[in-house]
């Protein structure tokens, strides 16, 4: 685990830190509310003063559904689930889910998918 | 501030269109402008929901553009585009222009081309349609647009326990009513077990589930109180126009099953009009997917949060039941061209308003409410007609 964290975190250090087997993420200084999608600022309060947090790989399935019919560039039969993180500032990521957990069940960071771009996949 | 008020309406069938965007829209403007009983010099701006026609058919800059084909270049136009809520927005801005005093008379409408004919294959119109999820952390994994209801509506289930079968009542009930409705693109019923028995798009959600891609176009004309007394047509007023957002990408959202967007959106448009959920005779709302109906009932303030799953099954939200929702069929059965679907809401309530709706006529209406959302519940819009207002 590095040191230091990118500040501000860019959509490029966060795929890169997904590569490196890590989630980055951000809490807001203001309001406490994390995000595992970096932004500006806070969508929670507006607050520019978020730092970037390096976030937990494990979580519980959120919530899920499996994709039969698929967008270009995929190939239909696979699951997509939006894992919590079960940070204090809630934060939550959609991720590629490769294994047949249903909400609530416990999940891990264990791959990146790439297609398009660097996705986590968790199972 | 100025009353608002449709005084006019048209539509296309909705379904399978082989015609360009200008001519497929010419036909609704037209019949909303013959039913307004106004001519092109009367119009004094005009409103356009188009979402996708730069992705689907490489045509943009369309407002001027089909202005020009029905006789009105030279008036503002502007285009909105806000995923599947586009051409209500179009029209929220209308009536806003209308009450300040800024216009008399404009012209709203929508059109969409969202079937084969485009040139697209399912694949790459589903991609299309996923361009309303983020970029950056929703496309790449591959999340379809089922895909996004069917992670709100899993939620909604694991929750409260809301059941396919309770799914599947909903597409059973609104191809009932479009069996009703000769603009529909389905005019056949199904059953709960050909729902189930559909294949998956997107779990929960079998193809029955979904609405299907569609080619269409809607348009009504919005005019102030003075002018419409001027004219002969049979007018209804806009009483309440809410319109909220909320967080994207999906994973940031506080509720995923609350579709917040709609809650606010809602409660600004009973406080505009002054009613409450009690006061709605008539509701047309965005049933893209099957539980995307559940959720706004609920969100709509119809059903206790958790009660909306068995509501179409106990036959509550059917024509004759206690709240009639989707008389035309929805956007399930009546189909779904996006940019068109907001204003086609506003022209089924319109025709119930009036009395015009022939066999799925919900009786004595005098208040409707449109519910219409884009993208992840990322945008939704309510509106809200009126007879008496």
């Amino acid at each position: 685990m590095s040191d230091t964290l990118p500040d501000p975190l860019t959509h490029a250090e966060w795929t890169a830190a997904l590569r490196d087997g890590r989630l980055l993420g951000q809490r807001c200084g203001a309001c406490g509310n994390e995000t595992a999608a970096p932004k500006a600022a806070c969508n929670e309060c507006g607050s520019r003063e978020i730092e970037t947090v390096e976030l937990p790989t494990e979580g519980t399935v959120y919530t899920e559904t499996t994709i039969a019919v698929a967008p270009a560039a995929f190939e239909g039969g696979y699951r997509v689930a939006v894992i919590d993180l079960g940070t204090e500032g809630n934060a939550r990521v959609t991720a590629r889910l490769e294994s047949d957990a249903d909400i609530g069940d416990a999940v891990a960071f264990s791959d990146v998918l790439e297609v398009d771009e660097p996705v986590p996949v968790f199972g | 501030m100025h009353q608002a008020r449709i005084v006019g309406v048209g539509m296309t069938n909705f379904g399978v269109h082989d015609r360009p965007l200008p001519e497929l829209f010419s036909s609704a403007a037209f019949d909303a402008m013959d039913d307004a009983g106004v001519d092109a010099p009367a119009i004094e701006s005009f409103y356009l929901g188009n979402a996708m026609g730069g992705q689907t058919e490489r045509d943009t800059h369309l407002a001027p553009t089909l202005a020009s084909h029905i006789g009105l270049a030279g008036i503002p136009c502007q285009r909105y585009e806000d995923a599947c809520a586009t051409s209500s927005n179009a029209f929220k801005h209308a009536v806003r222009a209308v009450e300040a005093g800024q216009h008399d008379i404009v012209l709203v409408g929508g059109v969409e081309r969202c079937t084969p004919t485009t040139g697209l294959d399912t694949p790459e119109m589903t991609s299309v349609f996923a361009s309303a999820s983020h970029r950056q952390y929703e496309q790449p994994t591959g999340l379809s647009f089922p895909g996004v209801f069917g992670l709100l509506t899993t939620r909604h289930m694991h929750e409260y326990g809301t059941t396919e079968e309770d799914l599947a009542a909903v597409a059973v009930k609104n191809h009932r009513h479009g069996t009703y409705n000769p603009r529909a693109q389905f005019g056949s019923e199904t059953t709960v077990e050909e729902v189930l028995e559909s294949p998956i798009v997107a779990s929960p959600f079998h193809l029955f589930d979904c609405c299907p891609f569609s080619d269409g176009a809607a348009a009504v004309v919005v005019a102030n109180e003075e002018a419409a007394a001027d004219l002969s047509s049979e007018s209804v007023a806009v009483s309440g126009v809410g319109h909220a957002t909320d967080t994207i990408p999906l994973a940031d959202k506080a509720d995923f099953t609350a579709t917040q967007s709609a809650r606010d959106a809602a409660d600004q448009a009973y406080e505009q009009a002054g009613v409450g959920p009690d006061d709605v005779d008539v509701v047309e709302l965005h049933d893209c997917f099957t539980g995307a109906e559940v959720l706004a009932i609920e969100a709509l303030g119809f059903f206790e949060d958790g009660e909306g799953g068995p509501a179409a099954a106990n036959g509550e939200t059917a024509l004759g039941g206690r709240i009639p929702v989707n008389p035309s069929g929805g956007l399930k059965a009546k189909g779904h061209p996006i940019g068109a679907t907001g204003v086609a809401q506003l022209v089924e309530l319109t025709e119930h308003l009036r009395g015009e709706a022939g066999e799925r006529q919900v009786e004595g209406a005098r208040r409707g409410l449109a519910h219409n959302l884009g993208g992840d519940a990322g945008t939704t819009i309510v509106s809200i007609l009126e007879v008496d207002a």
